[in-house]
This record gives structure tokens, sequence and C-alpha cells, in this order.
């Protein structure tokens, strides 16, 4: 495949597919800073850690991406999201194709590692020699009678979120509908782009139980293959922050009438909002009121905990530059542990991420478009008291002689859910109250 | 495993070539190749130096750009890039897809009126020292001038696992026997994680390209590793009167007196000990007695090194010289170590050195080293590339008789402890 589907270009449930200006568009040749679609497909499918993902290109694609992203997983068995899997091809091997070494590839992951099924991404070099993934995909699962899925992402193809997007495909086509459970409970929903980074998920799930929902399958946070095999059994499909994958959900409406609702579990307010949402689409009338007491409850706990750190930030501003749609949910989770908003990037957000954002900003809030050349200004003229960035912008900090919290951190510690606010409360309080931002910009006694 | 790698330090050859070129000052390194070759490599190189890099990429990313010859989207995207910044260089580096299809590089960079070394890195072939030493020998063909006299100009080639303040080091060490000293590439004033403005919009430190132009008035080129010992060749072509002084590595007692014996030579006939400055002499003092405090810990330590294979051999000779039993898996041996080799050595991935039959204690390699140690119930210490959980490994040595002594010191006591 060298050419990106139409169809998956222009994605009737994307909610900005009629702008022009979309992450899903033509990247700019020396302005671009995202990843590829390969990464994209990697972000969505390498969570299922009892598969085997085998990258089948030159050693750049896995070299220096393998181990990078804490996804943890309840699998009790060796965690292959986090072994490392590559054919690594040779100059031999494009010039005399790779097929034979991705088929011995294939032989010696199975033999090694016995996994439930096996990924085969696609990529640049792999694509481009034109190596018949489909056939060895096809002979292969057939002689050891479990998947075997070809993904077909290669990096030119297009960006990290068009990548998902394709990954999306993938499991739609080979493994989605291809398994029956052996029951299913009333509801039912499947976490769809909910990739359990640092174990996001798991903060949230059992305010999930308790309601009554249950998850019968994740793409592909903490994901299980049967699970996901048996997913087009399951009620509703409800998308977490991942835009990319509602060509996934729409087709899965059209193929198995299974509706779906996008949400985020950032904060209290998007929390609350998520279950909210969930609820209502099942539509019980006990569901609902059931949903609304352990709300109530969450809410009341969450609240007494924030209660310290809301005493703490009360009249505190903070300037967030961050991408996407973390323009708004960031932002209501800052909003939550009682910080004034007072400007949020919405360089990379979509229409509808800038329309809410404004939502939550109010009329006053800043939008910044350009934040790299807007934001020593803005911090300026609001008089902000903590900025909430990426880590290049830790020098806008230091020379604005305010606070700094590394937005890329929730990396490494989780933030979602009730429970993540807190964490982030106290990271937040941490950074104001460390004199480290002062005391690495004093001046230097030679400049006295 | 024959066919397929698992788990693999191996990373690829434009990675270092992009390393190489953030040694250079105001340069941009810029992928030829799809968005993902760039945004991997800054990730990995972001999250192992905990500071930002430049880089930027030309994006193929439709049918056209990959059937096209390259030369409209490599101009493109310097045109986008010098719409925002205003680089000295631009390192033009390609990939296994370029490659595959075909850009001519080298008559693209001839005919851009912005000033660029191009590079070629198919990404399967080689791996991060090789790109390293690819761009450096780029950098000398196409940037240094042809001289006939000779300076007291020396110039350093490290290789690509020196860390910038080995670079320092060394360059302190040559200067210190009366000469300037010139590193290429220098990631001692780059990456060598100091606070500093703009970091993020191109290179603020390194070598000059100005410096690199007049690198051919050299006395002496002092290559570091096997894989520099091209771009040495290369170098001293420049100049039929420049001495070539290619060392497998700078790492313990014997090789850097060695390195000393090689200075001494070259700023005084008579062999003087007068040209050694004191502090060297003291530092050799304190390596001797370190080297006889860790022996009775190391002298029974089996140790693994999973490095990039300059890097390997390096720290090898030093534990060896206190008596550590090392095994050596290297991502790739383009220098063929494997054959010159006293401990054993071999090319292979993480998978391979948990197939080691042997027992052993530590494991000295980046980050991925450390879920294996730990599900294997060892001992990990990070270095090479990535050191991701690890700070400050920019600002340690494992060479010379100072950092040699330190290193021994903390191999020690990691196994003692």
């Amino acid at each position: 495949m060298l050419t990106a589907p139409k169809e998956l270009l222009n994605e009737s449930a994307c909610d900005h597919h009629t702008n022009k200006k979309t992450a899903c568009n033509r990247p700019t040749p020396g302005a671009t800073t995202g990843g590829c679609a390969f990464e994209g497909a990697q972000i969505s499918l390498f969570p299922y850690a009892e598969a085997a993902h085998i990258v089948h290109g030159p050693i750049t694609c896995l070299g220096a991406s393998w181990e990078t992203r804490a996804t943890p997983t309840s699998f009790s068995g060796r965690d292959l999201t986090q072994v490392g899997l590559t054919t690594a091809i040779s100059e031999n091997d494009v010039i005399f194709g790779g097929e034979k070494r991705l088929s011995a590839s294939i032989d010696e992951a199975m033999h090694t590692f016995n996994p439930k099924a096996i990924f085969i991404y696609s990529t640049c070099v792999t694509a481009l020699i034109g190596d018949d993934i489909d056939a060895i995909c096809r002979e292969k699962a057939q002689q050891y009678g479990l998947p075997i899925v070809p993904v077909h992402a290669p990096g030119f193809i297009g960006s990290k979120n068009f990548g998902s997007r394709l990954a999306g495909e993938a499991v739609l086509e080979h493994l989605i509908g291809t398994l029956e459970p052996e029951s299913t409970a009333p509801y039912e929903i499947n976490l769809i782009g909910e990739y359990n980074v640092t174990g996001d998920m798991w903060r949230y799930l059992p305010v999930l139980e308790k309601i009554g929902i249950k998850v019968r399958a994740t793409l592909s946070g903490d994901g299980r293959i049967d699970a996901i095999r048996t997913a087009h059994r399951a009620g509703l499909n409800v998308i977490v922050c991942a835009q990319s994958l509602v060509t996934l959900t729409r087709k899965m409406q059209e193929r198995y009438g299974i509706p779906w609702v996008s949400v985020s579990f950032y904060g209290q307010r998007d929390t609350s909002e998520a279950i909210r949402t969930i609820v209502r689409a099942f539509g019980d009338a006990a569901l609902i009121d059931r949903a609304e007491a352990v709300i109530t409850e969450e809410e009341a706990k969450l609240s007494k905990q924030l209660e310290p750190i809301r005493t703490r930030l009360a009249g505190k501003k903070a300037v967030l530059n961050t991408g996407g749609n973390k323009a708004w949910s960031f932002a209501s989770a800052l909003q939550d542990i009682g910080l004034k908003v007072v400007a949020t990037a919405v360089g990379k957000s979509t229409e509808a991420d800038r329309a809410k954002a404004r939502e939550y900003l109010g009329e006053e809030g800043v939008l910044m478009t350009k934040p790299a050349v807007e934001q020593p200004k803005v911090i300026a003229d609001t008089q902000a008291d903590i900025l909430l960035a990426g880590g290049r912008s830790l020098y806008t900090a230091l020379k604005k002689k305010i606070a700094f919290v590394d937005v890329n951190q929730e990396k490494k510690v989780s933030y979602g859910g009730y429970d993540g606010l807190v964490a982030f409360g106290e990271d937040v309080i941490a950074a104001l109250d460390n004199p480290v931002f002062k005391v690495a910009n004093r001046e230097a006694p030679w400049r006295h | 495993m024959e066919a397929l790698t698992v788990n693999p330090t191996r990373l690829s050859a434009p990675m270092g070539a992009m390393l190489a070129f953030l040694g250079v000052k105001h340069c941009m390194p810029l992928i030829h190749g799809a968005q993902g070759c760039a945004s991997f490599s800054k990730v990995f190189f972001t999250r192992h130096f905990h500071d930002p890099i430049p880089v930027q990429t030309t994006a193929l990313s439709d049918i056209s750009a990959v059937l096209g010859g390259g030369d409209e989207i490599v101009t493109e995207a310097i045109g986008n890039i010098l719409a925002k910044v205003t680089p000295d260089l631009v390192g033009l580096i390609s990939t296994g897809l370029t490659e595959t299809k075909g850009d001519d590089l080298r008559s693209i960079a001839a005919a851009l009126t912005q000033k660029s070394v191009w590079v070629s890195t198919p990404d399967y072939i080689g791996g991060l020292q090789s790109g390293w030493a690819a761009a450096t020998e780029a950098l000398i063909t196409q940037l240094v001038q042809p001289c006939m006299s000779v300076t007291q100009k020396v110039a350093i080639l490290p290789h690509a696992s020196m860390t910038p303040i080995e670079v320092e080091d060394l360059k302190a060490l040559v200067e210190s026997f009366g000469f300037e000293a010139v590193a290429l590439p220098d990631l001692s004033e780059s990456m060598d994680g100091h606070l500093g403005e703009k970091q993020a919009t191109m290179t603020q430190g390194g070598v000059s390209i100005q410096a690199i132009s007049q690198l051919g008035e050299s006395c002496a080129v002092v290559a570091i590793g096997r894989s520099m010992l091209s771009a040495a060749r290369l170098l001293a072509a420049k100049n039929p009167a420049m001495k070539t002084i290619a060392l497998d590595h700078i790492g313990g007692l014997g090789a850097t007196d060695r390195l000393i014996g090689e200075l001494m030579a070259l700023s005084s006939d008579d062999r003087s000990d007068r040209a050694v400055p004191a502090s060297v002499k003291r530092w050799r003092a304190r390596l001797q007695d370190m080297l006889l405090d860790s022996h009775f810990t190391l002298g029974k330590a089996r140790i693994v090194l999973a490095l990039e294979a300059d890097q390997a051999v390096s720290i090898a000779a030093l534990l060896s010289e206190a008596g550590a039993k090392c095994t050596l898996i290297t991502p790739t041996d383009e220098g063929g170590y494997e054959k010159s080799s006293l401990s054993p050595f071999r090319v292979g991935d993480l998978w391979d050195v948990e197939q080691i039959k042997e027992p052993w204690d530590l494991i000295i390699c980046g980050s991925h080293g450390e879920a294996l140690a730990h599900r294997m119930g060892r001992k990990h210490l990070e270095m090479g590339f990535p050191q991701w959980e690890r700070l400050g490994g920019q600002l340690e040595s494992a060479q010379l008789y100072h950092g040699s002594a330190r290193f021994l010191a903390t191999v020690a006591n990691k196994i003692a402890h």
C-alpha cells in the first residue's frame, strides 16, 4: 500500500473532516514535529501484552522506539509489549525482498514466545520494496491457527493519528468478530483508544464497575486478544481521547449496530461527564440513578481530598501549553484543583477542541495559536504563577521567574480519573513550592 | 534466533549521523525520510540528554513524494527551516526510505544555495557509530580545505559513544601539552546539559564550520575508536604533513599511557617528562592505586558489556586491567574487533545476553538492560545509549587516568553493594 486510502483520510464521523488544517493532512517538510503513521499504529496496538509485535523494517523503526511507553498490563505471562521484535532488514533483504526473513521471524517468534496473536507492522522500506505481507500473514495464520495481523501503516503514509486509524482498521478486519464470547453481561463496553499509559485506566475502572459497567474489550490498554475478538458483542464503544479511532467505531456501528460515545477521564468534571455519557447511552433509568449516586459519592470523597490543594492553589494563575484535545481536557483538570487557567495553546487543536477550550476558559481566557512566540508575553500580561508545558518551554518559565510543570511527566505518573487529580495537584504544589526555578535563575557573580 | 532481532541495542545510522551534526555549531540536522525517522530519534535523544534536541524532517508523506527525486521536497524543507532560523549548516541525512527510492543527495545538496553537508546513511546498513563516522567523514570531505603547512592545532575525532565530558577532557589534555585542540564532532559544548537559550531551534554549541574548514592545518589527528579510522585517513589526506594517531580506545592505564606517549612525542623530540602536566602525573598515581584497591572486587567479577563496539572495547580494556572477566555483545562490529578481542566478543542483541550460559554479575548497557537485569536477578549499570532513567551521564567519564579511576570505583561499588 503506497497511498493512503481516501476513505480513511476523509472520515465522515470525524468532526474536523471538512477543515483542511487537520492532523490527517500532509505534514510540512522542514516544519514537522509529530510522529509517523507507524508510530501511531505502534502506540495503538503494542499494549496487547500477550501478542508478539514484529516490526518488518530497518532498525530505526524499532531500535529507537521499543520500551518507550509505560503501558502496564495485568497479563501474567511475559509482557511482550516490552519485548522489541524486528526483522531489522539488511541491504540484501532490500535487494532480494524481505519476505523470507519475515516468514522465518514469525516462526521464531512463535516457537520462542508462544503468543496469542502476532501483529506484523509494515514500514516505509518494506512497503516500498513490495513485500507481500498479507500473503505471509494468511499462510502463517493458517499454519499456527491463531490471528496473524498485517498492519499497513508505513511511516510515509501519514501522521501518527492516521497510523492509529490504520491500526484500528487492521483490528476491525482481522480480530473483531472472529470469536464468540461464552457469556455476555447487560452493560458491557469496549474502551477504544485507552492505552492505560502509566495505569490511567486502572484509576477509573473500579468506579465503572461499582456502577455495574463491565469492560468487554479494550483497544488496547491491558488488552487481551480473545477479548477484542469478541468486541462485537459489547453494547457500547467508548472512545477515550482518541479522535483517530472514530472510523473504527463508526464501522462497528454499521456492521454490528454498536453505538459509540467519546469521552475523557482527565479531571473531576470530565470523569463525571464521561460516566454520565456512558450510562445515558445505555439509557437504563436504574443504571443512571446508580451512576449519579456513585458520582456524588466519588466527588464528595475527592472534594475532601482536594480541599487542602484548592486552598493552597486558590488565586494562582496557570498558562497551559500542550496540544490537541489536552488544550481543554488538561485545562479542566487544572480548574478542578483550583487554578485559574488564563491561557491555553490551541495550535494543534481541531475546531471542536478550540470551541471547547473557549468554553472552559471563558471570554477573557487567551487561546494561543503560536504558543512558542506568544507564551512569554501572555505570562507577563496575565502575571501567571505557573507554566505547564513540554520540556522545551522550561527556559521561558525560568526567564519569567515562574514555576514550571513538565506536562510530559504524565508519561511517568498517572493523572487519570478522580484519584489522578490528587496526584496532579500535589505535583503542581510541589512545583510552586520548589525554590529551584528561582535558584537556577540567579544572576552569576561575575554579572553583578 | 536467525532471522528475528529481539530486544536490539542497535540504533540506526541516521541517528548516529544526526548525533554527529548535533556536535556542529549552529547546525540543523535534516533527516530526509518519513517524519518518524526524525521524531523517533528526537524523542530518543531528548530523553537521553534530558534536553531539547533540534532536528527537522522532509516528512515524505504521499505517493508523489515517494516517487519523486527528492530535490523539491528537500528545497521546500530548507525553505521552511530558514523561515524560522538561520543555521550555518544543514546536515542532510538520508534514510532507508530515500536510499531505497534512489534519491541522489549529492546532486540535491550541490544545487542548494543553503550551506549543507550530505551523508548517505541507509538504516539497513550499520548502526549508530557507523552513521556518526559517516557524518564525520562527510564533514571532512565536504568542508575541510586542503593545506600544505601545519600549526600547533590537533584535530580530535571522538567516536559516537564518547560523552560530552570525555570529549572535553581529551581536548583539555591535548591542550595541556601546548596544542590547540579541535574536536569533530564536538558534543562537549552542545549536548553537555548546560542551561542555555533557544536550544531546540538549532545547535547552540559545537565545532563551528569555520573551525572545521581549517582542520587541514592540524599537525596531527587523534582518532579514538576504529569506527573513526577512515575519517582520520580522510583528514590526513588533506595535508601530507599531518600525523595520524589512531587509537582503539583511551580507557585504562595502558591505553592512556600510550596516548600520553604519543602527545609527548608530538610536543618534543627528547621525550622529556617535563611536557607532562603535574595533575596528569598525579591522576596516573591515583589510577594505579584504584586499580589495586578495586581488584579484590573486580578480580572476581563477570561483567557483560552490551555497548557500541568502540565503547565496549574501551570499558573492557579498563575493567580487565583490574582482573574483571568481560563478555562483549555489540550491535555491530565494522572495525573487526571480534578477531582481535582478548575477551569473548560477538555481535548480537539483548536476547543473546539472555542466552549466555556462563554466570555473570553485572551488565553495563543502556536503559534496556534494566528490565533484563531485573528479570534475571543481576545488576545493571546504565551506560551508553540510551540513558533514559539516569541523570548526569553526559558529565561522566570512563577514560584517561582520572575517568578510569572513578569508573573503576563506580563498578566495584556497584558489584560490592
